[in-house]
């Protein structure tokens, strides 16, 4: 990160212009990989010309080149092309991830701080064993039992990062329950549901933002951890994991393993950057 | 030893041994959904050579045509006085399967948690000595940068640079010295950041406080702060940290494990993963769930022992660390 800053930093007029937003270089710099990866998995025919598929075997194992940016795998195949491709899957399964996360992370913190009494006591014991077995280990059992696709080692990976979001969501709920204004809302007659729809929850989910971008993160890592295992959709998918797991076994060409692993490095360094710009902002 | 305190530690020990339990629970659920049906597909193995009538015999021997809570109640009894069952894979009990592995594993995790504290401590405290300009910002980073690389991806560097490139160890010797070296560094770097994280925010915090303020008008070195003032109070949640990254090595063991060819507790649950072998997989993660309680339960109870400060549930305040009273309370002061 001070890396980026420190290369940004003879551009005076472009940060004139983010500190005006009052963004810092490398969160504008986090951003602008963001977008690029979106782009990638929105519309990856656009970037690149290759298939990802099919090969051409007189290419195969070339090093990196104005051609082949991320030069070529053991089928010939362009590898900056199915780092593009298999960007979608990557992103898309973070994304899934983070949602049921969120959700039923969200769902279970609000109940158990919001209603309380045996409700709070039976959930926080349903949280505490999901914190005590190990995050890893808990997204490999769950994508065991289901099968092993790429949705659904997002999915494991959902449900071994509910615990974290349920407890934020708990804490967040109980402090904003002591608000004057929830206090005065009650008084006023509000409902339980409505005063917990329009109070508490916009208000308490303010905080798991930042927590949920940050996840995100965590979630291409641990879904690229369970590709990397196999768990995950078989080749030819591209998934950056998978890349790097085909990669492994080619370490005299260390652009196959280097090139994917970059491009999940620097998203996940973006998404964090994000989320600590987020926090400190809130 | 006040009244507050052994109420205290006798209402954490009673849900760590209720978390426990229900870890199993949970457990034995997400493995019984599994599809198909693994159980007969092993018995029918052609290679076991079985017949239909001796696999029903089997199946009723070992309790498994009962209904799943039966079958539950079976097992969590036979959990609690220590007997993991058989493997369905080889048929050896699961306790001395996991008894094999587990030096290999131990020696990786503990090397790699040495390595973890260096390098934490080390980042840490530098970042109180080094000047703002010229290096802070950049030690700063490190903790984030170190969560953002895959955990395989360091290994496979790792095996790249020090294995192929530089020749200190080979790829089909890995429980050699620098096999295992480079194998605990990859797994510590991940779990150094959590630490790291946590003692720079307090080393922060500490540093703004006013007694802080106050030594350094009396004319302290930052070096005399630090060691006199900063160092201690600022190292003690630690502790509790420590805890969370024995779930972060476990976790890790597996990846790591597999990277590096190693034996260990992680090659055990990949093996049992690709071969449906559901009671290793439950006996496994029950164990490390039970490991995981233990230490933050132990970490839970010395904490108030170190940090005089600290007050108790069974009293009338609560311990600052916490916002609720699970199980796992310790983890809330990373986690939020």
């Amino acid at each position: 990160m001070t890396l980026a800053s420190f290369s940004s930093a003879s551009r005076v007029t472009a940060i004139g212009r983010l500190t005006a937003f009052r963004v810092p270089p490398t969160v504008a710099l986090s951003f602008a990989v963001i977008a690029i990866v979106i782009a990638w998995s929105l519309a990856p025919g656009l970037f690149t010309n290759h298939s990802p598929i099919a090969g051409v075997p007189a290419e195969k194992l070339l090093s990196p080149s104005a051609a082949h940016w991320f030069g070529t795998d053991h089928l010939g195949r362009d590898l900056y092309t199915r780092v593009v491709y298999g960007t979608a899957s990557s992103v898309a399964s973070a994304l899934i991830a983070v949602v049921i996360a969120t959700v039923a992370g969200g769902l279970i913190g609000l109940l158990a701080g919001f209603l309380g009494g045996w409700v709070d006591i039976v959930l926080a014991r349903l949280v505490d064993v999901l914190l005590a077995i190990p995050n890893f280990l808990l997204a490999v059992i769950v994508v065991t039992a289901i099968g092993f696709d790429t949705t659904n080692a997002a999915i494991a990976t959902g449900v071994s990062a509910v615990a974290v979001f349920a407890r934020v969501m708990r804490s967040e709920v109980i402090k904003t329950r002591q608000a004057i204004f929830v206090e005065a809302a009650f008084l006023m007659g509000g409902s339980r549901w409505h005063i917990l729809l329009r109070h508490v929850l916009p208000n308490a989910s303010r905080s798991v933002l930042p927590l949920a971008v940050l996840q995100f993160g965590l979630s291409i890592l641990v879904i690229a951890s369970l590709a990397f295992l196999g768990y995950g959709d078989p080749p030819p998918a591209s998934d950056w994991g998978l890349l790097i797991s085909i990669g492994k076994d080619y370490l005299k060409w260390p652009w196959l393993v280097y090139a994917p692993a970059f491009v999940t490095i620097a998203t996940v360094l973006s998404v964090n950057r994000i989320s600590r710009w987020l926090r400190k902002t809130d | 030893m006040s009244n507050a305190y052994l109420a205290y530690a006798a209402k954490r020990l009673a849900q760590a041994f209720i978390v426990i339990l229900l870890a199993y629970v949970f457990t034995f659920v997400v493995v019984s959904i599994l599809p198909g049906d693994p159980i007969t597909n092993v018995l029918r193995d052609p290679q076991n050579g079985f017949t239909e009538d001796q696999i029903k015999q089997i199946i009723a021997a070992q309790g498994l045509d009962q209904p799943i809570p039966v079958q539950l109640w079976t097992s969590l009894s036979h959990f609690v006085t220590g007997d993991l069952g058989l493997s369905m894979r080889s048929n050896r009990p699961v306790t001395t399967l996991i008894a094999e592995v587990l030096p290999s594993t131990l020696i990786l995790a503990s090397a790699a948690f040495a390595i973890a504290l260096l390098l934490a401590l080390t980042i840490a405290y530098g970042t109180q000595f080094l000047p703002k300009r010229f290096g802070q910002g950049l030690l700063r980073g490190f903790p984030s940068l170190f969560l953002s690389v895959p955990n395989f991806v360091i290994g496979l560097v790792l095996i790249h640079v020090f294995g192929f490139q530089l020749g200190l160890f080979r790829v089909i010797a890995p429980d050699s010295f620098w096999a295992t070296f480079f194998a605990a560094v990859a797994l510590s770097i991940p779990v150094s950041a959590r630490i790291a994280e946590v003692l720079i925010a307090n080393l922060d915090k500490e540093a703004e406080q006013e007694y802080a303020a106050v030594a350094r008008g009396r004319g302290l070195t930052q070096t005399r702060l630090f060691s006199k003032h900063l160092l201690k109070p600022s190292s003690l949640p630690v502790v509790t940290v420590i805890a969370l990254a024995i779930g972060e090595l476990l976790g890790g063991s597996l990846i790591t494990e597999t990277v590096f060819g190693r034996t260990g507790i992680g090659s055990l649950v990949q093996r049992s993963v690709s071969t449906q072998d559901l009671p290793v997989l439950q006996a496994v993660v029950s164990l490390a769930a039970v490991v995981f309680v233990l230490v933050n339960l132990i970490a839970d109870l010395i904490y108030p022992l170190l940090d005089p400060r600290v007050k108790l549930i069974g009293g009338r305040g609560r311990r600052p660390t916490t916002t609720d009273d699970s199980a796992t309370a310790t983890t809330a002061a990373v986690t939020s």
